[in-house]
């Protein structure tokens, strides 16, 4: 097989990264500047191009594709992101905080158990680390959704909005130990930035943005 | 707005291009300095078109190539003027003060 074919279906394979819509508006045009760019007889791709093709496409498939005509929406992506960095952050601090709650325990009553540090960890703490990776995966999951300009993805915000809402106001009337101060505090930081997203998604400018088809 | 974004405004701000000819291009208005790859360009091409600060202008089939040329919208030269005149503004500013008898002698 000829250099110039051999290369061409090497450009061909790093192309396949991208999404769908954009390969169909772009590759033939990528792979002609691909092609004038290369070697007489180079048979591969460069390093430096192949690594710059794979890394672009990765972006393309997770930047958030909101347009700078839409200030609003890009404000309620950046907070859903927002909203996934805090639950990581409050992951984080009960993971760290377990041990140091378990000291706390045994000073106060020694004949506490290991058996009964188990049973308060897979009653209180797996729930709530479960379901804090749980809704950080949805924080991440509507960004993705919403910049992508997907009507469920609206839709789906506001579902996880009430779910949310109904979730920290059962957690506070139920005055349960697992939600104990800061916590309570966490909660209520995310349900404020859950209902700044929800409330800019539902703007009139961000309904003509929903309303407009995808953009690449 | 990125090095590369204001390079690729440029290159387009004397007329239409194609992709290969905007890398050449950019290649040259910074003296050899930034080599654009295929995948950064089309990844600003891209957001550009989206932004509406520049259009497809035209398509050829060269060799059986497909080339298509990108010119500015009025938006794109806009928002390259804007930008032109604040990087001036903060080099001739950076320069002022590095001169004898400027701030810091």
């Amino acid at each position: 097989m000829n250099a110039a074919a051999d290369l061409e279906r090497r450009y061909r394979r790093s192309l396949a990264w991208y999404p769908r819509a954009f390969r169909r508006e772009y590759e033939e045009e990528m792979l002609t500047v691909l092609m004038e760019s290369a070697r007489d007889g180079q048979r591969r791709p460069g390093v430096a191009q192949a690594a710059d093709l794979v890394r672009n496409a990765l972006w393309m498939r997770l930047r958030p594709g909101v347009p700078r005509s839409a200030p609003v929406v890009f404000a309620a992506v950046r907070l859903m992101y927002l909203g996934a960095v805090v639950e990581v952050m409050t992951l984080i601090t009960v993971v760290l905080t377990a041990g140091m709650l378990r000291s706390e325990i045994l000073s106060v009553d020694p004949g506490f158990t290991a058996a009964q540090w188990q049973a308060l960890v897979w009653t209180n703490l797996a729930p709530l680390v479960g379901g804090g990776t749980m809704a950080t995966v949805v924080w991440l999951w509507m960004a993705w959704a919403n910049g992508r300009a997907h009507r469920w993805g609206r839709t789906g915000f506001a579902v996880f909005f009430a779910i949310t809402t109904l979730s920290l106001l059962n957690g506070i009337s139920q005055d349960a130990a697992a939600y104990a101060m800061p916590d309570l505090i966490a909660g209520i930081a995310l349900w404020l930035v859950a209902l700044a997203a929800v409330v800019l998604l539902y703007t009139r400018s961000s309904a003509r943005y929903f309303r407009t088809p995808r953009s690449i | 707005m990125q090095e590369a974004t204001f390079l690729i405004l440029t290159a387009l701000a004397a007329g239409s291009q194609h992709g290969y000819g905007i890398i050449i291009d950019v290649l040259a208005i910074s003296d050899g300095r930034v080599r654009l790859q295929a995948g950064t360009l089309y990844t600003a091409l891209a957001r550009l078109r989206t932004d509406r600060l520049i259009e497809s202008d035209r398509e050829e089939i060269v060799d059986n190539r497909l080339r298509r040329y990108y010119r500015l919208t009025q938006n794109g030269a806009a928002r390259l003027a804007t930008e032109a005149s604040r990087l001036h503004a903060n080099a001739s500013a950076a320069q002022a003060r590095l001169q004898p008898g400027g701030a810091l002698s």
